[in-house]
């Protein structure tokens, strides 16, 4: 027991300095949303000098990856050469739309940069991304150097891996094919190798890499796949590759929020299985895991309400973002992930019910959300964006107190208290008897009255009538 | 038997009024006169469907004599809805009962907006009246003059008890005993006794602003149960307040003198300090010989003449009581919570006890009200009036009465009661006038006249 307890000790004092090490986990924004990234780093001060080491890790595997891309180059050159010309074009074709089609997100999207999600993504080192940037120049290297064929089943069973995707392989596949630069029985050889390579890398990153099974079980929640993938071989990955290839070459035209998802994280890609049919909401499919926040956006139907939408669902998924980027990292465990997203949920029905009554947000919802963009602390963020929504509600209510306050502030703020009570007990009362809404202009007309009844007989000072009429005037 | 009944009655209202209660949103400290204004705004903008402020008169330096009205009709009188009154700081230095006054207020609409069922119905069946200070402009000089000195000290026992006049409000209202002992004795009205009670108030230059609103309002309003709240000590003190034969300690029962020790029973029974048979006078020297239960008759203690209590007996059908809250009469602020929480039950189940007795209308054949009409009981040698609308209240504690209505023109009708401890005893008269009666009797008369003509054929 005692060793146990030592052991459990030591590890713990083991992810403690992992903690204390790897606290960053926080995506640096592109270049081109500089506002936000200093708003974003306002906020992360302690992990700044993290992201530096981050930037530094940035750099060595950027070394590592021209150091691979050398070898790959020579042996990717035979393929290369074979696939000069036309093939070129054509091969890049799907691998490049990808590939824009993956960048798209990070100048509109500021707050999350493909070249994080795949640099930080343990999924993917930057080997493979380097490999998958290589991916349409694999078969006309710019260095010229060659590549083997086994580096080419190497990588391409990488790329599958990392993908989750099964069609990447057909892709490649089916483009060297009709290229005829592979015969059918080399097809075969080459799934059969790829199969293999795949299967190596299962094995091999289960045992080896702690932090990606990790953030496959944080994903996991939402991707029960991911989790399943060291379990299982082909059958679950084949099946979404299928699917997703038919999606992604459905995407030509894909909506931002939709090629954000698939951009970043294989996660995303399982849940797009289960939101094909719902292409009009793309890109909100891994929030179905979140029915109360798909509700909410559901509600927002019409047309002027597409900002609040999609400024919610970037919310949104920035948080899964952050939540996802500090479970790899360590900052909190997968089950604290999981739980944290549920209860995220959970209080955005519990918000949306008590402070809204119901599920539709106030048309000046844009203004707050921005500023919760910057939240770090995410479970104030949603509590925040439901108290402004709130607070919004009462409008002017809150601006009346910063001028209020110039005249008597400890009144004013006594007076709009009890208002605020009064109009909370009208609408619980009216809610219970079962009534209509409580008839706001007859209450103001009502108010306005005594307040000058009272006024005349000296029971309220002139301005403070003033105040409170204001008061009413504003709900 | 009775008393142990009670008890347990009161015991389960305690534990439903303080199971019901939280006293989170009252902050207890001192309000001056901004400051207690501002307290009945908040209360009133929080529950504007409840409650209404009005003034009865200014104060001599010209402050607002401010009242808080609960009911759930403000500022209208429904028939049949008894009217209620809590006035406090009559006496400025005695602060205690202000503040209650305060806190009371935000209590009650607090409560009832947490769905307090008692509170509820007390406010729905109730007009409640509450009147922090009838004495601003003392409560003022006491509370600067406090401020620089230590409580407790001799000094405060005096300073801003007068109004700004230097005129005793508990000293100044017309001394209506001397009339009733008179009458006791040579027979004359047992009630109301004030004639031309308008006239007489307007003409009397002795009696100050504030007296004179108040006693307005006891006109202008059928208050059918009061307390008027003061410091010093710690008893509720019921009528007569001035000793029949004028010694400084006599035993003064009025002839409601049974209702009003149910009556300040009920007040005292729920407060643990006043209750408390054990408790040491307020000062060494104290005679509290006549305290018993927490309730004392107040001849018997010391003899007030021209007090209010009394005065709204003997003028109008309002039944009121003295309420001596604290042996210190500007206690610290600290200490205001802990009166709070002594005081509230019992303040609650005062305003209950309006509900007890007998109570209905006055109405003539055809359905009409009667106003004024006499209100009789067996026994009793206090009668009381209909209002406006022919209603009346009759507080009477259990037993069984005979009951008579009676109006000039008409005649008299009176009835059997059973009366338990409460609610009250609905008992509506008809009143036949004399009129009727005689065009009754006429019309009988003729067709004897008729049938006799007939039968004898002339």
């Amino acid at each position: 027991m005692a060793s146990k307890h030592v052991g459990l000790f030591v590890l713990f004092q083991l992810l403690a300095l992992n903690v204390v090490s790897q606290t960053s986990a926080f995506p640096t924004p592109t270049p081109a949303s500089a506002d936000d990234k200093t708003v974003y780093n306002r906020q992360l001060t302690e992990e700044r000098p993290l992201q530096e080491q981050i930037a530094e890790a940035d750099s060595v595997k950027a070394a590592v990856q021209s150091a691979e891309s050398e070898q790959n180059h020579d042996d990717f050159t035979m393929l290369k050469s074979l696939a000069e010309g036309p093939k070129s074009k054509e091969t890049t074709e799907v691998p490049a739309k990808k590939r824009d089609d993956q960048y798209i997100p990070d100048e509109s999207d500021s707050t999350k940069s493909r070249r994080l999600a795949e640099d930080y993504d343990s999924t993917k080192n930057g080997m493979d991304y380097g490999k998958y940037q290589d991916d349409p120049e694999s078969f006309r290297q710019i260095d010229g150097t060659p590549l083997t064929a086994d580096a080419i089943v190497q990588k391409i069973a990488n790329k599958i891996y990392e993908e989750d995707d099964r069609g990447v392989f057909d892709r490649i596949v089916s483009k060297l094919l009709k290229l005829g630069l592979i015969t059918e029985n080399q097809a075969d050889t080459l799934e059969y190798k790829v199969a293999e390579a795949l299967q190596d890398l299962i094995t091999k990153n289960a045992k080896n890499n702690e932090i990606e099974d990790v953030d496959q079980e944080a994903r996991g929640a939402q991707d029960d796949e991911d989790s399943d993938t060291n379990a299982d071989t082909w059958e679950p990955p084949r099946r979404r590759y299928e699917e997703d290839e038919d999606e992604e070459d459905d995407e030509i035209e894909d909506e931002v929020d939709r090629d954000a998802e698939e951009d970043g994280d294989n996660i995303w890609d399982r849940d797009a299985e289960d939101g094909n049919e719902v292409s009009p909401e793309d890109g909100l499919q891994d929030l179905q895991y979140f029915p109360n926040f798909y509700r909410l956006l559901k509600s927002l139907n019409s047309e002027q309400d597409t900002q609040e939408r999609e400024t919610l669902i970037t919310i949104m998924k920035t948080l899964i973002d952050f939540v996802k980027m500090m479970v790899k990292y360590g900052t909190i465990t997968p089950e604290e992930g999981v739980s944290y997203l549920e209860n995220l949920d959970a209080m955005i029905a519990m918000q949306t019910k008590n402070k809204l009554g119901k599920p539709l947000l106030p048309p000046e919802f844009t203004g707050p959300n921005e500023k919760n963009l910057d939240e770090d602390d995410n479970t104030k963020a949603e509590a925040a964006k439901m108290q402004k929504e709130y607070e919004n509600l009462k409008d002017s209510t809150k601006e009346e107190q910063p001028s209020a306050e110039t005249n008597r502030p400890g009144k004013s703020e006594t007076y709009l208290e009890a208002i605020r009570k009064n109009i909370e007990w009208l609408k619980k009362h009216n809610k219970e008897e079962g009534k209509d809404d409580y008839d706001l202009s007859k209450l103001k007309d009502f108010m306005d009255q005594q307040v000058d009844s009272y006024i005349e007989k000296g029971i309220i000072a002139k301005d403070e009538g003033d105040t409170i009429k204001r008061i009413y005037s504003s709900l | 038997m009775k008393h142990f009944l009670a008890v347990v009655f009161g015991a389960a209202l305690v534990t439903l009024v303080s199971a019901a209660g939280t006293d989170g949103a009252i902050s207890f400290e001192y309000h001056r006169y901004e400051e207690l204004r501002k307290a009945l705004v908040s209360v009133w903008l929080q529950c504007p469907t409840i409650t209404r402020i009005y003034t009865i008169g200014e104060s001599f330096e010209g402050r607002e004599l401010l009242v808080l009205e609960m009911s759930d009709n403000p500022g209208t009188h429904e028939p049949g809805e008894p009217e209620f009154k809590y006035i406090a700081n009559m006496h400025g230095n005695e602060a205690v009962g202000r503040e209650l006054l305060i806190y009371l207020a935000q209590y009650l609409c607090n409560q009832y907006q947490q769905g307090n069922e008692t509170i509820i119905d007390l406010i729905h069946n109730t007009r409640i009246h509450l009147m922090p200070s009838m004495n601003p402009d003392g409560f003022e000089k006491a509370a600067s003059q406090v401020k620089k000195q230590h409580p407790g000290e001799i000094k405060d026992w005096f300073v801003g008890r007068s109004n700004a006049q230097g005129v005793d409000l508990n000293r100044n209202f017309p001394d209506l005993d001397r009339i009733i002992y008179i009458n006791e004795r040579e027979g004359g009205a047992n009630n109301h006794l004030l004639q031309n009670m308008k006239k007489a108030v307007d003409e009397n230059t002795k009696l100050a602003p504030e007296t004179k609103a108040v006693i307005h309002w006891i006109m202008d309003i059928p208050f059918v149960l009061s307390a008027n709240l003061h410091g010093g000590d710690v008893v509720a003190n019921y009528p007569y307040d001035e000793t029949r034969t004028g010694s400084t300690h006599e035993y003064s029962a009025s002839p409601d003198d049974v209702m009003f020790k149910s009556l300040a029973r009920a007040y005292s029974m729920y407060n643990p300090v006043m209750s408390d048979p054990h408790r040491a006078p307020c000062r060494k020297n104290d005679d509290d010989s006549s305290f018993k239960d927490g309730i004392t008759n107040g001849g018997a203690w010391y003899s007030v003449p021209g007090g209010m209590q009394d005065f709204n007996y003997l003028s109008s059908n309002c039944f009121e009581i003295t309420l001596e809250l604290s042996c210190d009469k500007f206690p610290n602020e600290e200490t205001l919570k802990s009166y709070w929480e002594q005081n509230r039950n019992s303040l609650v189940n005062y305003i209950e006890q309006v509900h007890r007795g007998v109570k209905g209308f006055v109405r003539d054949l055809q359905g009409n009200p009667i106003s004024n009409a006499t209100v009789s009981v067996e026994g009793i040698d206090h009668d009381i009036t209909t209002a406006k609308d022919g209603d009346y209240w009759r507080l009477l504690a259990p037993g069984n009465y005979k009951v008579a209505a009676s109006a000039p023109g008409y005649l008299t009708v009176i009835k059997k009661v059973a009366v338990p401890y409460s609610p009250a005893t609905r008992v509506d008269f008809e009143l036949e006038s004399l009129m009727e009666r005689k065009e009754e009797e006429r019309e009988e008369l003729m067709d004897w006249w008729k049938m006799m003509s007939e039968t004898l054929n002339f």
